[in-house]
Formats: structure tokens, C-alpha cells, sequence
């Protein structure tokens, strides 16, 4: 049986990712402190095997076998072969076994799926082992190795790979292959593995809800503040990876591998678009150029898979991933110099974001393309979450920040309204009591001048009559002033047909009760005006006047009385068939006080007379 | 013999006025009164025939007595004697049961023809008067609940007539010309008009008192006066 030794010897390259994986362990672990104990339990390294090309359920021992060195890439080793390959190594385990342990084999990598033969005996099987083979790349195997099973001395350790060839998968970490593999007591190997185990599966999913929860949130932030449209990018950004993550560690699909790797370099394009959306957008920049060419490559990335067929997947894959990657860079950088410009403040953050971004990009080509080992957990996927994540907290920052500027600036806003009202209400109390000052004073000087004018001179009248008899008359007239002028005062507007009726009614009685024959002509109906009541009254005491002069002065028998209404003024006439104005002294103060009330109202009034043919008084008054 | 209620505050307006009214009944027999009470109390006690009632006294309205004359002694002529010539004064007077109204500023010979005529049976009836007694009953005809207990008044076909001409300026005897109606005739539409605004007005007043809920205490303030 050939049988290739252990040995226990490690590359520089292993051992920096060791150290790395140990740091990270670390962080991962809290019982990391205890990694010191596995230096000191005895641990055999398998790093030789052979090997043998085989789909068989067994090793087949007829077949002729190579010798491998582990870790053996199937794409170095035999570049576009895939399907399965059986690795035999044999050892001796020397150390002395605590009775409350096991022996156990511990597998970093087997890619794509892995069983494990013991002396001939199946004692593990990760999965299925036809296709759709299940993808155990990323899932590192601890395998108790059954004591029964376990010889004292020579042990014959089998392990079936059943994997793809790099040429059929997107990613370098997709590819065929076989670690290192390590047999010790299982308590010195659970530390690895569960390190491992947590970077490569726990810590993907936990991150994946997490951003999935985040952009969800941002999704919403985005959605009720559709000006800031970066949120909702950035919570899709979130989701896309998310969602990219955990179906790319799924381990069992419904169909062929072929069509996984297909569907996962596919969504490449659609999580770039995105991701430029968010710069450009949290730039403050739109370009529907851009904004097409990423939506075109959602088609162009797939189809381009296709044609070129599942044989040249990983080298097409790789050229977009370098394509994509330029294209990030460029928005990248397009964002970071507007940011600098418009919003220093963002660029130091963003620029270390991006800077950390860049980096892991960068790492993540080189892997892809073979210039660096795979590392044993994959930079990608601890980083961009952290990234994401950080990016994410920013925008809530930025969200909270504007939303207590908003708060500020409402307040303020408030309390200006306030000051403004205030400042507004005060203006008004001193306009209305500015108003009411002047139409007050404007009320006394009225009432001052009619006292003055017209009761005042009625009771200097009486006061300077020698004549006792004229007193009651004169006392009467001071008595009618008085009640004419309060009268104005408080009176309502009046209708003018109501107007021409009580005057037409009381210059009837009057010039009946005097013998004088009376006629009056008025506008029977049509006059739909209105007059204030101070016009009102004025123009009943020019009337009553007029009257009073024919009924006192004039000897006339008759009077006549013409009421018009033509261009917006009133006019009336009262014409009498005395004796005139010349015969007469007392009229010219009677006319006099007629006139000035005509002017009061802006009209005027008009005598004409001549001795022996009586008066025509013409009263104008614009209604 | 004439007794005439005199209602009125300042003395030598009253020795005026009875001057005057003395011109038409020269047998006259004057109850003075210069406070609302005291004439109450008059009207409690004598039968009268006139009152001549001042509207501004110093312990009240004018308009008060008139409603008390009105239900204590119905027939009794009822005339205010005012300064105030607007119908915003004189339209409750008439409402109350006044039969007419005099201007105190009037001089002694126009007050005792308006006094004359009006003892005759003549009514005066202002355009501004005759418009707010239209304004009544307009309104009044345009109310549809109306309690049973409460009666109706409205004015003939005539009496409308009356009104709007009065309120056109029209006067009355050239209504009665108008109309080919005697002046006699014309003042009894006017009187009937007047009669009818006060029951309308009573029974407005009742309807409005029922509506507060102080119809009784209304009708006892009037009934130890009635009594």
C-alpha cells in the first residue's frame, strides 16, 4: 500500500496567512488565549498523498497512482480537469491519546465536497458527491476519527474530492483542490476549525442579517426622502450583498454547479450598478450615460458568459471582475474629488472608506488572479461588510444631523413668526388707534363746525334778537339744527326712493298748511342709490329751507317741486311764483347756508331770481 | 268734560301744553303726572278720555304707560307728546297703542290743528312710519309656526294700499282722492292700521314671552295696573 509520510513543514507564504487567520481567530474567538495549548499536543501534518483520478465509491487500488504534495490545486496540478479525485496518506499516530478525547483530521479546504475513508471504512461525508455537488469550498471539515476504527500503528487515511476545474468557476476559491491536512487530538484542532467555521459561515450570516436590517432601514430613510435617493442606495448596496454572500456559501443548490457560479458573476454587474448609483447620487451627481452603461452590463456580463460558454467562465469572469473594478474606481474617484471640493467635511471619512475598499479590491483581484495564496477566509467578506456598515452609520449620522438642523431651524423659524406676529399685531393696535384718532378728530371737527355753524348761529340769533316774539321760531330752528346733526351721526344710509317720499310727504303738508299750492314730480321708481345718512340730512335741511323761504318770504300761491335723477346726481328745483329775491333782506342768509351745505356734499346750489317773478333755487348733488 | 292724562316731566312744556289742548277741549280736566308711576297710578284710578304722554321721563318710558292705558282703558286716545321725530322713537309708541303722536317743537297753532284733527278721528301717518308698519307685517306674514293661541293679523288689500302710498309720500287726503274715498274713510284704514299693528304687536310680544318661557310673569306686571 503506498503510503506517503507527514511531515511538518510550512511555506512563508502559509505561515503570514496563518498569522493573519490567528489575528482574526482572535477577534473571533474568545477563548483564543487557549491557541497556545495546541503547540504542545502532538499534531502530524499531512502534506503528501496519492493520488488517483477517480469517480469510484472506493479507492481504487488498481489504478495507477501520482504522488501529490497538499495543498494540491487542481489548477495547477491538472489544470481543466474536474470530477473527483481519491488522495491516500497514511500515518502513525505516536502521541498518546487522553481518554476523554478523540483523534480527529482536520481539513482547512476540499473543494467542492469531501468523504473520508479510515482504514477502508466511510466516516464522513459532507455531501452530495454527484451533481449538483454540494459546495463545501469554504467549510472547513473536523472528522473524529472512530477509535474502533484506529490502528495502533499504520493507518490508512482516504479522501475522496469530488470538485470543479478553475476554467468552470468564477472565483479561484470555487476551484478544485485539497488543503494541508492536519490529524491531531480533537481538542487542539476544534480551535482552528472553529475559528475558521466562524469567519467562513457565522460570521456571513450574521453580517448578512445585520446589513440586510440596515438596508432595509435606509430603503425606507430613502423612500420618504426621495431627494436624498444615496440612501436608498445604499440600503440596496447593503441588501445585493447580503443576499450575494449568503447564496455564494449556500451549500446545496437545485441546480448544476455550472449554473451557480454562472448566476453569482452574473450578479456582479448588478451590485456595481448599484454601487455606482450610490456614488454618483451621494456625489450629487446624476449621468444617464452612466446610468445606462452599468444597467446595459446586467445584460451584456451574462450573455457574454454564455456565448463564450461554461469552459472560459473563470477567464471571462476574471476580465469583467477587473472591468467592474475600474469602473469603481473610477466613480470612486470621481466621488472623492467632488466630494473634497463641495463637502470637505465627508472627504477624510469617505476617503479612508474608500481607501479600505480599494485595498480589499485590489487583494481580491490579486487572489483571483494567482498572484497571492487564498487566504483562509476570504478579505471580501469581512471587510465590505464593515465597510458597508460604516457607510451606513455615516448616513444615519448625516440623516440625524439634518434632521436636528431641521429642528433648530423650525424653531427658529417659530420663534421669528412669533417676534413677527407680535411686531405685526402691535403696528396694527397703532394703525387702528392711529385711525380711530383721525377719524375721531375728523367726527369733532364736523360736529363742531355744525354746532358752530348752524346751532351756534341759531342761538346768537336769539341771544342778539331784539325782536322777543321770533325767539320760540328761532329756539325752534336751533331745536331742528341740533336733531338734523345727530341725526347724521347715527343714521343708517337711506334709500333715496325712501328719501324723496318723506321729503315730497312733509313739503306737501307744509305748503298745504300755508294755503300754497304744491306740485311735486319725482322719479316714480328705478332710483335704486342709496344716501349716507349725513347726506340725507343735509339735503332734507336745504329742502326745509328752501320751503321755509317760500312759505315765509315769497307770497307765492304756488310751488313747485322737481326732483331728477340723471349722470349719478340729483338735482332739485323748487320754483316759486313770488315775489322775488330782491324784495326780500332775510333771504340772503337763509341762501347763504343753503350753498355752503351744497358744498359740503361737493354740489352745488343755484338761485335765480328776479323781482316779480319768483325764485328758482337749483340743488345739485352728486349721488 | 274732557279728563286728560298729562305725562310730562318739565313744567313749563306741560303749562304749554295744556294751553294748548285747552284750545280743543276747552272743558278739560288735567291729570298731571311727571313720573311713570304716578301716572300708572292715575290710570288705576280715573276714567280718562286723552293722555298725552311724554316718551323720555326720569323714571322710565313713555311707551310703558301706553301699553298700560292700552289694556286698562282701551278706549282712551292715546297721543305721545315727543321731541324725537325718528321712527326708531316713535314706531314702539305706535306699536304699544299709541293712536298718534305730537312734536313738542312745533309752534302752538300747527300742535293744536295736528290735535284738533287727530280728536276728530284723524291719525297722522308718516312715509318712514307707514314703511316700518309694512316691514312689520311683511314680516310677520312670513312666519309660518305660529301657535293657534296666537291670532293672526293681517291687513286687507285697502289698508295695504294705504300704506304703500303713505310710504311713497302720498298724504292722506290725496290717498283719499287717489282711492275716490272720502277722507274719513281713509283715516279709518289708518286707524284700523294702528289697531291692528298693536295687537300684532301684543300678541308678537305674548308669542316672544311664551318662546322664553315668561308669559306668566309678563302678564302679571300688566294686571295690578288692568285692575
Amino acid at each position: 500500500m503506498p503510503v506517503c509520510p507527514a511531515r511538518a513543514a510550512q511555506g512563508p507564504v502559509v505561515r503570514a496567512w496563518r498569522l493573519a487567520f490567528v489575528f482574526l481567530a482572535a477577534l473571533g474567538s474568545i477563548a483564543s488565549s487557549l491557541a497556545a495549548n495546541s503547540a504542545e499536543a502532538p499534531r502530524l501534518i499531512i502534506d503528501h498523498a496519492l493520488a488517483v483520478v477517480s469517480g469510484e465509491a472506493r479507492f481504487p487500488s488498481s489504478e495507477p497512482a501520482t504522488e501529490v504534495s497538499l495543498p494540491d490545486h487542481w489548477s495547477q496540478s491538472r489544470p481543466g480537469s474536474g470530477g473527483g479525485v481519491w488522495y491516500r496518506a497514511g500515518f502513525k499516530f505516536a502521541g498518546t491519546v487522553p481518554a476523554d478525547d478523540l483523534v480527529a483530521v482536520y481539513v482547512e479546504r476540499a473543494c467542492s465536497n469531501l468523504q473520508v475513508h479510515l482504514n477502508g471504512a466511510l466516516i464522513f461525508s459532507g455531501g452530495r458527491m454527484q451533481e449538483p455537488v454540494t459546495r463545501n469550498c469554504s467549510r472547513p471539515q473536523l472528522i473524529a476519527l472512530p477509535p474502533a476504527l484506529l490502528r495502533a500503528q499504520d493507518n490508512v487515511l482516504d479522501f475522496r474530492v469530488q470538485g470543479h476545474p478553475l476554467d468552470r468557476v468564477a472565483s479561484r476559491q470555487a476551484a478544485g483542490g485539497l488543503s494541508r491536512i492536519e490529524v491531531g487530538q480533537q481538542s487542539s484542532l476544534t480551535q482552528a476549525h472553529a475559528a475558521r467555521l466562524t469567519w467562513a459561515g457565522k460570521w456571513i450570516e450574521a453580517s448578512s442579517l445585520i446589513l440586510i436590517g440596515l438596508g432595509c432601514v435606509l430603503i425606507a430613510v430613502g423612500w420618504l426622502n426621495s431627494r436624498e435617493v444615496y440612501f436608498s442606495y445604499a440600503g440596496w448596496l447593503c441588501l445585493a450583498w447580503a443576499v450575494l454572500s449568503l447564496a455564494a456559501h449556500a451549500r446545496n443548490m437545485p441546480w448544476r454547479n455550472d449554473v451557480s457560479e454562472f448566476m453569482l458573476c452574473s450578479s456582479w454587474a448588478v451590485l456595481l450598478a448599484i454601487a455606482v448609483q450610490f456614488f454618483l447620487s451621494f456625489a450629487g451627481l446624476r449621468s444617464r450615460v452612466i446610468e445606462n452603461l452599468v444597467a446595459l452590463q446586467w445584460v451584456l456580463l451574462p450573455l457574454s458568459l454564455v456565448l463564450a460558454g461554461a469552459d472560459w467562465l473563470f477567464v471571462l469572469a476574471l476580465s469583467w471582475y477587473f472591468l467592474l473594478a475600474l469602473e469603481l474606481a473610477f466613480v470612486m474617484g470621481i466621488y472623492l474629488v467632488v466630494t473634497r471640493r463641495q463637502r470637505p467635511q465627508d472627504f477624510g471619512p469617505m476617503a479612508l472608506v474608500i481607501a479600505a475598499g480599494g485595498l480589499t479590491l485590489l487583494s481580491e483581484l490579486a487572489v483571483q488572479t494567482g498572484l497571492l495564496e487564498p487566504p483562509p477566509v476570504s478579505v471580501g467578506e469581512v471587510v465590505v461588510p464593515l465597510l458597508f456598515a460604516a457607510v451606513g452609520m455615516r448616513l444615519f449620522l448625516m440623516f440625524a444631523r439634518a434632521l436636528r438642523a431641521t429642528e433648530l431651524d423650525r424653531n427658529q423659524l417659530s420663534a421669528q413668526l412669533q417676534r413677527l406676529t407680535a411686531e405685526f399685531d402691535v403696528r396694527v393696535e397703532q394703525l387702528t388707534a392711529q385711525r380711530v384718532e383721525q377719524f375721531t378728530e375728523r367726527e369733532r371737527k364736523r360736529i363742531a363746525s355744525d354746532l358752530h355753524d348752524d346751532l351756534g348761529a341759531k342761538l346768537l340769533t336769539i341771544v342778539h334778537t331784539g325782536d322777543a316774539a321770533r325767539v320760540p321760531q328761532l329756539a325752534r330752528e336751533a331745536l331742528e339744527e341740533m336733531r338734523l346733526s345727530v341725526r347724521g351721526l347715527a343714521g343708517k344710509p337711506v334709500r333715496l326712493d325712501d328719501a324723496l317720499a318723506d321729503w315730497r310727504a312733509e313739503t306737501i303738508v307744509r305748503l298745504g298748511q300755508a294755503k300754497i299750492e304744491a306740485l311735486w314730480e319725482h322719479p316714480d321708481n328705478g332710483v335704486s342709490s342709496t344716501l349716507p345718512a349725513r347726506v340725507f340730512m343735509q339735503l332734507t335741511r336745504i329742502l326745509r329751507e328752501a320751503v321755509s323761504n317760500v312759505i315765509k318770504h315769497s307770497g307765492a300761491g304756488r310751488c313747485e317741486v322737481q326732483c331728477t335723477v340723471a349722470d349719478g346726481s340729483l338735482r332739485v328745483m323748487v320754483k316759486d311764483d313770488g315775489r322775488g329775491i330782491a324784495a326780500d333782506l332775510h333771504r340772503g342768509q337763509g341762501m347763504s347756508s343753503m350753498k355752503r351745505r351744497a358744498k359740503k356734499l361737493n354740489g352745488q346750489c343755484l338761485v335765480e331770481s328776479r323781482p316779480g317773478y319768483g325764485v328758482v333755487i337749483s340743488l345739485t348733488v352728486p349721488l | 268734560m274732557t279728563n286728560i292724562l298729562l305725562l310730562e316731566d318739565i313744567a313749563e312744556a306741560s303749562a304749554w301744553l295744556k294751553v294748548q289742548a285747552a284750545e280743543v277741549f276747552p272743558d278739560a280736566i288735567f291729570h298731571d303726572a311727571s313720573r311713570v308711576n304716578a301716572a300708572l297710578a292715575i290710570i288705576a284710578k280715573v276714567q280718562l278720555d286723552v293722555a298725552l304722554i311724554d316718551l323720555g321721563l326720569p323714571d322710565g318710558s313713555g311707551v310703558d304707560v301706553v301699553s298700560a292705558l292700552r289694556e286698562a282703558q282701551p278706549k282712551v286716545q292715546a297721543v305721545v307728546v315727543t321731541i324725537h321725530d325718528d321712527d326708531d322713537h316713535l314706531f314702539p309708541a305706535l306699536q304699544a297703542g299709541a293712536f298718534g303722536y305730537l312734536l313738542k317743537d312745533q309752534t302752538g297753532a300747527v300742535i293744536v290743528d295736528q290735535f284738533r284733527r287727530m280728536s276728530q278721528g284723524e291719525p297722522p301717518l308718516s312715509p318712514a312710519i307707514a314703511r316700518r308698519v309694512m316691514a312689520h307685517f311683511a314680516s310677520r306674514s312670513s312666519q309660518r309656526e305660529r301657535p293657534k293661541s296666537v291670532p293672526h293679523v293681517v291687513l286687507t288689500d285697502r289698508e295695504n294700499e294705504v300704506l304703500l302710498r303713505v310710504a311713497k309720500g302720498y298724504t292722506l287726503p290725496e290717498i283719499a282722492v287717489q282711492l275716490n274715498l272720502s277722507r274719513h274713510t281713509i283715516s279709518d284704514y289708518v286707524k284700523q292700521i294702528y289697531r291692528k299693528l298693536n295687537v300684532s304687536s301684543r300678541a308678537e310680544a305674548a308669542l316672544e314671552a311664551q318662546r322664553l318661557g315668561l308669559f306668566g310673569r309678563g302678564r302679571r306686571a300688566v294686571q295690578p295696573h288692568a285692575l
